[in-house]
């Protein structure tokens, strides 16, 4: 176990690969999981691991909706544009 | 603990400090225990990741001086991440830089959020406390 310790620290201190892709745009997925759980842990006073669960799924969804329309509306602009 | 209109200020600044210092101390504080954990695993698991994505590098008081300002939001440890890094000698560069900083920096204003939202509830309950 103790071994694993040199090679995780090391993997901080460069880079990963990461292409730029339309595939690299998943990485707003982790991120959007991460506001959405903090966001409703500020704002829910009782939690249970089922209601938390439901809320920040439909809030996560919700953003995910939100950035697709967004892209979308915006590669047709630029699809009228060019 | 007691409170009274001399001291409300000072309970005020610890709790904000706390939440500084560990993202979900404020809420730890208040003994809002569940809060306190979802929010420092999260916070702690997104400002990691953006370490591991970006390398250490992304922290750049010299040269993203905005950034830096975000990321240092998260905790006193970026401050000694920053001395660290101050001489460049971590390489940072392209979409992963981009991804870090911008993983490190959410990270930064969401504990942020979550100070404020703390000191607001602290408020809050000082306040019917004393029956202000």
């Amino acid at each position: 176990m103790l071994r694993c310790v040199p090679f995780i620290l090391a993997g901080f201190t460069a880079p990963m690969q990461i292409e730029t892709n339309p595939q690299s745009m998943l990485w707003l997925l982790p991120l959007t999981a991460a506001i959405a759980i903090v966001y409703k842990a500020t704002k829910m006073t009782t939690i249970t691991a089922r209601g938390f669960a439901k809320e920040a799924v439909v809030l996560f969804c919700s953003m995910v909706v939100v950035v697709v329309l967004i892209a979308l509306f915006f590669c047709g602009l630029a699809w009228l544009v060019t | 603990m007691l409170i009274s209109k001399s001291n409300r200020p000072l309970l005020l600044m610890i709790v904000g400090l706390a939440g500084w210092l560990v993202p979900g101390g404020g809420y730890f504080l208040l003994g809002w225990r569940k809060q306190a954990a979802i929010v420092s695993v999260t916070i702690v698991g997104t400002f990691c990741l953006g370490l591991y994505i970006g390398s250490i590098g992304v922290i750049d008081p010299v040269g993203g001086k905005l950034w830096y300002v975000l990321q240092i939001m998260f905790s006193p440890v970026v401050a000694v991440l920053g001395y660290i890094t101050a001489g460049g000698g971590f390489a940072v560069f392209g979409r992963p830089g981009e991804i870090g900083q911008i993983y490190t920096s959410i990270a930064g204003l969401l504990n942020l959020l979550c100070i404020v939202n703390a000191v607001y509830l602290t408020h809050l309950s000082a306040t019917q406390a004393l029956g202000d």
